[in-house]
């Protein structure tokens, strides 16, 4: 039985002040169809609760400051903990060039840059949370 | 002639080269023959004193130091009151930040600003497992009176004009704690801090206590620079800071205060973007707007609370990870128009900023930004130079006439702190469409959307100076500045006379339950070693809520 549900997105933030984009993106995805879950700003722990809480099919996590590579890894290491490490995470924000590689290494699914134009990144993310769901009822079909 | 006659005959002439002009202009395609400002002004090909046919010189502008100030706040402008030059900084733990003090200011920086860290918003301290990530990541790591100390470690506060970028009494109870141990009165303490109007008691408290006793302290704060990056317009950013400057009047005057005890001490934090006549107009709207509205509705009398202070930032959403050195051109023409709009404080963008927080290196390069528009290129040897050009003056009665319908807005929907939501809904609404307009190509940005680069030879630049051993070219947030400051927090932990930290706590907690001013006992608190984090556990238990204002995060919602 397919999902009919909308497609959730989780959008998380690690900063006060820069937040243009976190807007920009939350109002496209609601325009793309999407239910846009506004975590504002939150810890790597914060997001896992709130990612749980909700049930979404995709997490994006907004990073200012060179610090993804350190951030990512507390969040997968909290999704290992309580859960959810099946649940996709895309970065979004400053992420240097050679960090790109070590994002995607760790297990995130796409990262986005600054004036990414916004169609493209709703259908990325669409495909994404597709995929997930997919695979959620596959395993659900699997349990006897 | 008479004047009226000499408007008359100007009028034909210029309706006749208007013609011309739309003549001329019919034979481009159409979307090359209308041309508007970024807040959606029209702008015509050119402008004379047709478009500003009633200008009143004494009314409209009068002179710098004079209301309404639309020239200036200072009679000399910058001779007498030269450039602020203050770099936002903050990065590592109070060690760092320090050095980096030291370095700008031993190259011509002259005043200072401290950002704190990511992790100092979360009701935690830096131990906390909570912010593991975001200590020392986007600012300064600041816990306790003696990151403070460390902080402020050779650097003279009597001389040097020190901003702190916290709503937080917890940092200004600090800065107060250390001028005590420097031996500077609080009557004599200069400063600011980004107490950005809103309407809770911490903010309210900050203002009656700098009101009351630390009258040199710029106490109160309108940011209005960090809603402009959010997406607003030119015109939004006077309208929405003067409507919500007035809702923390009224608060205030509730308060017991009279309009002249405070209003002298708001400082306006403003942007400077691309479009660079409109911004020019800007400054010299909101001058005036702000010396109307305060003089007219508030009856405020000293001069000095009718003079609109500001510090200015460029703006950032236009830099650009492609072509990163682009980004040193674009911060120098916005830098520009904030000199020739008469700003008293400046921060010029790095031209790193959209890859990471400015090095020595690029931060350096901000500085010399500053200092050639000053020694080499004459733009602050003459107070307003733009005032009287048509176009400027056109739009700066543009901008007036809009932002006074706009505060007449929030005004109607019950003034700038309850209507705080309608006005973020607003500037969201704009950044989408300014958003798509890049997306379409309407609005151009080099090496985005136009002028695209396959082979980008300022990154292949940039990689190469990141080659380099000694050369620190980009700055790499690393964990080691997590561990040091651990280790500062437990440092002063284990050293405090605990049951002195718990009676001040107490002190504290009893003061804000009985609606008293939280500065004083936060201040005796801070001097025996409780940490903000340890402050912000008291505000949510006393208040019984997370916390209160804009850096308390709503609890997750879906997008209505």
């Amino acid at each position: 039985m397919p999902d009919e549900r909308k497609m959730r997105v989780l959008l998380s933030r690690d900063d006060w002040y820069h937040q243009r984009g976190y807007w920009v993106i939350a109002s496209a995805l609601k325009d793309a169809g999407f239910e846009v879950v506004l975590g504002g700003i939150q810890t790597p722990v914060d997001i896992v609760q709130t990612a749980l809480e909700e049930d979404v099919d995709v997490v994006g996590y907004r990073i200012m400051d060179g610090a993804p590579k350190v951030l990512l890894p507390i969040l997968f290491e909290e999704m290992e903990k309580r859960g959810g490490r099946d649940i996709p995470v895309v970065v979004g924000g400053i992420v240097p060039e050679k960090e790109e590689t070590v994002l995607r290494e760790l297990g995130v699914r796409d990262v986005f840059h600054p004036y990414s134009p916004l169609q493209e990144i709703t259908e990325r993310i669409r495909r994404i949370a597709m995929e997930r769901r997919r695979s959620r009822s596959d395993s659900e079909d699997e349990k006897p | 002639m008479n004047k009226s006659q000499v408007m008359e005959e100007l009028k034909e002439i210029q309706a006749r080269y208007e013609d011309e002009v739309t003549r001329l202009l019919q034979k481009l395609p159409e979307g090359d023959r209308e041309y508007f400002t970024p807040s959606g002004l029209p702008v015509k090909p050119l402008y004379s004193p047709a478009d500003v046919p009633d200008f009143e010189y004494t009314a409209d502008l009068s002179f710098p130091g004079r209301f309404p100030y639309t020239r200036g706040v200072f009679p000399a402008g910058y001779r007498t009151r030269g450039l602020h030059i203050r770099q936002v900084t903050g990065f590592g733990t109070a060690e760092e930040t320090n050095k980096r003090w030291r370095f700008l200011l031993s190259h011509g920086a002259n005043a200072l600003s401290v950002v704190p860290d990511d992790g100092s918003g979360h009701r935690a301290d830096s131990d906390d497992p909570r912010v593991r990530g975001l200590v020392g990541k986007g600012g300064v790591a600041l816990d306790t009176l003696y990151d403070y100390e460390t902080l402020f470690d050779g650097i003279d506060i009597r001389k040097y004009s020190v901003h702190l970028i916290t709503t937080n009494a917890y940092g200004l109870a600090c800065y107060l704690a250390l001028a005590e141990q420097r031996g500077i009165a609080p009557s004599e303490l200069r400063g600011s801090m980004s107490n950005w109007m809103r309407p809770d008691t911490e903010c309210l408290d900050i203002l009656e206590y700098c009101a009351r006793n630390v009258p040199l302290f710029n106490a109160g704060y309108l940011d209005m620079r960090n809603v402009r990056e959010g997406g607003c317009t030119a015109a939004q950013e006077i309208g929405f800071g003067v409507a919500v400057a007035m809702a923390g009047c009224d608060a205030l005057l509730e308060r017991g205060l009279e309009v002249d005890d405070f209003l002298h001490r708001l400082t306006w934090f403003i942007n400077a973007g691309p479009e660079f006549f409109e911004e020019v107009a800007k400054f010299r709207a909101l001058r005036k707007v702000w010396a109307s509205v305060f003089r007219d509705r508030y009856g405020a009398k000293d001069p000095r609370s009718l003079m609109c202070r500001m510090h200015c930032q460029t703006y950032a959403p236009t830099l650009t990870i492609q072509q990163p050195f682009n980004n040193l051109i674009r911060s120098t023409v916005y830098a520009m128009a904030a000199v020739m709009g008469g700003v008293q404080s400046l921060h010029v963008n790095s031209f790193d900023e959209a890859l990471s927080i400015p090095t020595e290196f690029s931060a350096l390069l901000s500085v010399r930004t500053q200092q050639i528009l000053d020694l080499e290129t004459g733009i602050t040897k003459v107070v307003d130079p733009l005032g009287g050009s048509y176009y400027v003056e056109w739009l700066t009665r543009e901008l007036e006439r809009e932002a006074l319908d706009i505060v007449e807005q929030v005004q109607k929907r019950g003034g700038g702190f309850k209507a705080w939501d309608w006005m973020c809904r607003e500037i969201r609404a704009a950044a989408v469409k300014a958003q798509a307009a890049f997306d379409r190509g309407d609005r151009k940005l080099v090496g985005v959307n136009t002028l695209v680069e396959e082979e980008d030879i300022q990154m292949k630049a940039l990689r190469v100076l990141e080659k380099h051993a000694e050369f620190e070219a980009l700055f790499e947030y690393s964990t080691e500045f997590a561990e040091k400051q651990i280790r500062r927090v437990e440092k002063v932990k284990r050293e405090r006379d605990e049951e002195a930290v718990v009676r001040a706590r107490e002190e504290l907690a009893g003061a804000m339950r009985e609606g008293r001013n939280m500065v004083p006992p936060l201040v005796e608190a801070v001097k025996q070693g409780l940490t903000r984090g340890e402050f912000a556990r008291v505000k949510a238990e006393v208040y019984n809520s997370p916390g209160e204002g804009p850096y308390v995060c709503a609890p997750p919602a879906v997008l209505a």
